[in-house]
């Protein structure tokens, strides 16, 4: 059995970060089935909900894989250690301790499409304190495009560990993000099989699964709405989207969109939504009532 | 005849499987010519997979006048309406494409499912 530490580093979100996480991913894959995985957090001052999501994940990944993954909480400084306390980060993996109420959005694990809890966690959790002033209507509008995201990683994944989120507002910056990650086969493998075209880059890959219409839906039938329905949140919020699957990566903000080729990170896909919590940025029903006598079909 | 969507799939249509619980209720009437009303009070939160399921593929076997003569939609919140709209305009766009260039992709996506 191999035994391996990992000295996890300050995890932020920008690409480097990403890099950073890649870097993780690759030497746990190399210990192979059964590794016994100890994570050092002695160099680490900060996390990102992107990071704790990955990390979560991973550590399910190498259980599934037969292993043990150890997160070294003696070696946490003490601003590491409280979120991951708070945000439910350790009582999920095994500590006693419960989370409790901060400005992290709990962290969670969704082994099913459980569409009522997912649905209660984002209403209740992620808009429901206050950071943004929104009324009832418009959460159910952001719940829903936010599933859009759980959807996705549900239906096209295949993810063989389930779903992570977790969030954070930044107070100061009056920010708030919502991480999610799956751990299947990521956006370019799975456009490649669809489109039996097994050299198509992964950029391609992913300008083709962002486009309107477009989806890997192993079901018959019109799909491709939901990445759409994000994308327009994202401009209309002057917020960010970020998505890291597997070989390539999708910045989407309301300058535009990049898609870019990237060096393998991890077998799945990490999505981190940053949005401002001004809710003059929140216009989203307003188109409706010129079209309302207008049929629908 | 009339649905009570939220007796059926709860305050949350987001699901393909909520989806095709309507699909189910409504797609036998509406081809024998029933008119049919979806009842969407107390229905909270939408997402574009209940819709493309349960209201998008009708497109492929009914047309857009009979569609708009018998289905009938009620109490559907501005979200729920602006969806609906974008879901439809996507399925007729689905719908138009050449059927060779439809068949081509159901064969892909039948292909793959098999070999999943």
């Amino acid at each position: 059995m191999t035994a391996l530490t990992i000295h996890v580093p300050r995890l932020n979100d920008a690409h480097d970060d990403f890099i950073a996480m890649a870097k993780i991913w690759r030497e746990v894959d190399a210990a192979g089935d059964g590794a016994e995985v100890s994570f050092d957090f002695s160099r680490c001052w900060f996390l990102q909900p992107n990071a704790v999501v990955f990390l979560g994940g991973l550590g399910r990944v190498i259980g599934h894989r037969g292993g043990k993954a150890r997160f070294l909480v003696g070696t946490m400084i003490d601003r590491v250690r409280v979120n991951l306390l708070q945000n439910g980060f350790a009582h999920a993996l095994g500590a006693e301790t419960t989370p409790w109420q901060g400005n992290s959005i709990p962290y969670r694990e969704y082994f099913t499409q459980e569409e009522d809890g997912i649905a209660q966690d984002l209403r209740k959790n992620w808009l429901g304190r206050g950071w943004i002033s929104v009324s009832q209507a418009l959460a159910n509008e952001l719940v829903g495009q936010m599933w859009e995201l759980f959807a996705n990683a549900f239906e096209h994944s295949d993810t063989p560990v389930g779903v992570f989120s977790c969030g954070q507002y930044f107070k100061n910056r009056c920010v708030l993000t919502l991480a999610v990650a799956d751990f299947g086969v990521g956006i370019p493998s799975n456009v490649r099989l669809h489109l039996r075209q097994p050299d198509l880059s992964a950029a391609d890959a992913l300008r083709w699964a962002f486009q309107r219409g477009t989806s890997t839906s192993t079901r018959k039938g019109p799909r491709g709405v939901g990445l759409d329905l994000l994308k327009e949140l994202v401009r209309t919020n002057k917020g960010e989207m970020l998505v890291y699957s597997h070989d390539g990566c999708v910045r989407i903000d309301h300058r535009g969109e990049t898609y870019e080729n990237s060096q393998p990170f991890f077998e799945g896909t990490l999505v981190q939504l940053r949005l401002l919590c001004d809710d003059k940025h929140y216009m989203l029903s307003n188109e409706l009532a010129a079209k309302c006598a207008v049929p629908f079909f | 005849m009339h649905i009570n969507v939220k007796e059926l799939v709860g305050e949350n249509a987001m699901t393909l499987d909520d989806g095709d619980a309507i699909y189910a209720r409504i797609h036998g009437p509406l081809t024998k010519g029933d008119t049919v009303e979806l009842d969407f009070d107390g229905v909270q939160v939408f997402a574009s997979p209940f819709f493309n399921a349960g209201i998008g593929r009708l497109l492929g076997e009914l047309t857009t006048d009979a569609l708009n003569a018998r289905l009938k939609f009620a109490h559907l919140s501005d979200f729920g309406a602006r969806l609906l709209r974008r879901v439809i305009e996507n399925a007729k766009n689905y719908y138009a494409a050449p059927t060779d260039q439809q068949h081509a992709i159901d064969r892909i996506v039948h292909d793959n499912a098999i070999a999943a």
